[in-house]
């Protein structure tokens, strides 16, 4: 290696003199040129590097992209290939049946109504109340504001278990129990699932703006709420983006606290009724002669059950996905 | 009516604006914590409409002394924390800074990594890595990354170690969409023209690495740290959180299930606040420093 370097810095000298002097010479030099690259050691430093990186890369995007593809391919199998081990990859036939009976067993349509009651009203409690609140937090300054938003922390960190009891025992209190209203109202006041780190978030991208675009809104006499409404949610699209996102794949996921609050089925949301049909499987894997109910779960109908309940929001993020990613890189989530 | 001073409108305006903060603290917060005290200091003797019964410091007693399974799951959700919490900053920092260079085929990388996000932390994430895909996975993907017969040579020892470490990783590589965003926002927000500078005066990309990335993410840091730790602790699928509930509501005692709640949130607190105390000197304040 060491050899190598010395005769191309002795092949190279000369080659720029040559460049320099004689500029008709151009074929041969670039020829040189080019031979003087692929000999140097920081080009095929770089290139095994980066292959390295991409083979790193592929195969951590393998780790996580392997149990979607599992999933979706599990999903089309029949009963044969699932007992067929040589089947792994490739179904012998796409089976769509598993989806029509993972649509029945859900009663997908009726309760995907639910799940997008709960989650669009949700969503838009947070991100009106969030931004609102958080404007307030980024711009005012006045006696207790600083212990005010450490109790906006302090909301973030409390785990749910501490809260879940006396928050159970009120809305039963109201009356609240078996509706949408323990899953929705506390969004619009912002609080609900993850409610603090949606008011840090817009707080951190409203500090970042600055000050004179609100201060010439204000000599030329626009009152707050307006400068708020019409100047600086606008420019916060960037934030808005990020809390639809963010705040729409967690309520749509979230099995926790409609477990808590409905409980009958009639309410129900996605998530419980798949945990319903995932249970319905495992009793089966355990009592052998589950003989009374009359559809059989296998594991390519529960694969086809969650993949639909997922569905949704991979439709939605497939849309919003590079103005996400820009958003995130925008929203001043990191303080700088 | 009285003319206001503009100090005293502008705190009005202000209080406006997080006026339903502070409804909803009172309605979603505060009360609820103070009752939850009062729970965990009682014992419900009717549960139709809630009766309480002072106890005293009972249910608290109760979780060190009478129950044999808190403590044990307690500690093992500490050491769990302790041991994930470094693993995930560290590979989410990788990933993060692995997927920040310009490359081809930079936003499919960028969409893979934050796939596990879309399916939430919560249930769902549950059931599809309790069907044993995530160790499937980490086979393949440890066949790609190390040959088998490699792995013959180094002796089972070292295998065994090697499959228990990739195991932890796989779930933790699952929960690490967010931190991973964040670190790459962070990343982003780097100057390219001070690697520029460092390079110019021959600083390699190691040491640019500990002495330029690295101190200007520690915001980001200390951000990802405190997400880690309560998106850990308060995650479903934590065991503690499971025993609670079901304690609470399926044996309706719902005191010592708030009690405890508390314990659990005390340690919390405490991890949190220590780790605020050891990062805020070392945190890199661009605004500090140049004021």
């Amino acid at each position: 290696m060491n050899k190598l370097e010395i005769s191309n810095k002795s092949v190279s000298a000369p080659n720029m003199q040559a460049g320099t002097s004689e500029p008709v010479q151009n074929n041969a030099s670039s020829r040189k040129v080019l031979f003087h690259k692929l000999t140097t050691r920081y080009f095929w430093k770089d290139i095994v590097v980066n292959l390295a990186l991409y083979l790193l890369l592929l195969d951590l995007a393998f780790v996580f992209l392997y149990p979607f593809l599992d999933m979706i391919i599990t999903s089309l199998k029949t009963e044969e290939d699932l007992l067929d081990i040589t089947v792994q990859w490739i179904p012998s036939k796409i089976f769509w049946q598993n989806y029509k009976i993972a649509l029945d067993s859900l009663s997908y349509t009726s309760f995907f109504k639910n799940s997008v009651v709960v989650t669009i009203l949700a969503t838009v409690g947070h991100v009106l109340s969030c931004s609102c609140i958080a404007y307030g937090f980024a711009r005012y300054r006045f006696k207790g504001s600083g212990i005010l938003f450490g109790i906006v922390v302090l909301s973030m960190i409390v785990p749910v278990e501490v809260l879940i009891f006396p928050l159970y025992m009120m809305y039963s209190r109201l009356g609240w129990l078996n509706t949408f209203l323990p899953l929705t109202v506390p969004a619009f006041f912002g609080f609900g699932l993850r409610g603090g780190l949606f008011i840090f978030l817009f707080r951190q991208f409203f500090i970042g703006l600055p000050y004179e675009i609100e201060e010439a809104a204000r000599i030329d006499g626009c009152g707050p709420l307006r400068t708020f409404s019409s100047i600086m949610l606008p420019m916060s699209q960037s934030s808005i983006l990020v809390s639809i996102v963010l705040s729409l794949v967690w309520h749509w996921n979230d099995f926790f606290e409609p477990s808590m609050y409905l409980f009958k089925p009639k309410v129900s949301l996605l998530p419980a009724r798949l945990s319903g049909i995932i249970s319905m499987f495992n009793a089966e894997k355990v009592v052998e002669d589950y003989a009374e109910t009359e559809i059989i779960f296998n594991e390519a109908i529960v694969m086809a059950a969650i993949f639909l309940v997922i569905l949704p929001i991979l439709i939605v993020y497939a849309f919003l996905q590079k103005r996400f990613m820009e958003g995130i890189e925008r929203s001043g989530l990191t303080g700088q | 009516m009285k003319k206001l001073t503009i100090e005293k409108k502008r705190r009005l305006e202000g209080i406006l604006f997080i006026s339903p903060w502070l409804l909803g603290v009172a309605i979603f917060f505060a009360n609820p914590i103070i009752q939850s005290i009062r729970l965990s200091l009682s014992k419900i003797v009717k549960f139709k409409g809630f009766v309480m019964k002072w106890y005293g410091f009972g249910n608290y007693s109760k979780a060190f002394i009478w129950d044999i399974n808190f403590v044990p799951m307690f500690l093992n959700v500490i050491k769990d924390t302790f041991i994930n919490t470094p693993i995930t900053l560290v590979f989410s920092l990788i990933i993060a800074m692995l997927i920040n260079r310009s490359m081809k085929g930079q936003s499919f990388f960028r969409t893979v990594f934050f796939l596990p996000v879309l399916l939430g932390t919560g249930h769902v994430m549950k059931q599809v890595l309790g069907m044993g895909i995530g160790e499937d996975a980490m086979a393949v993907a440890k066949g790609i990354l190390m040959p088998e017969e490699f792995m013959r040579y180094l002796g089972p020892a070292f295998t065994q170690a090697v499959d228990g470490f990739l195991g932890r990783i796989t779930l933790i590589l699952w929960k690490s969409g967010v931190q991973i965003i964040i670190f790459l926002a962070g990343l982003q927000g780097i100057s390219s023209s001070l690697y520029e500078a460092a390079h110019c005066d021959g600083c390699t990309s190691w040491e640019a690495f500990w002495k330029i990335t690295l101190p200007l993410m520690t915001p980001v840091l200390l951000l990802n740290f405190i997400y880690t730790i309560i998106d850990s602790f308060t995650d479903s699928n934590n065991p503690i959180v499971d025993y609670i509930l079901n304690y609470g509501f399926k044996n309706n005692q719902f005191g010592y299930g708030a009690a405890m709640g508390w314990i659990f949130f005390l340690f919390i607190a405490l991890v949190c606040g220590l780790v605020f105390a050891f990062m805020r000197k070392r945190v890199y304040n661009a605004g500090l420093k140049q004021g």
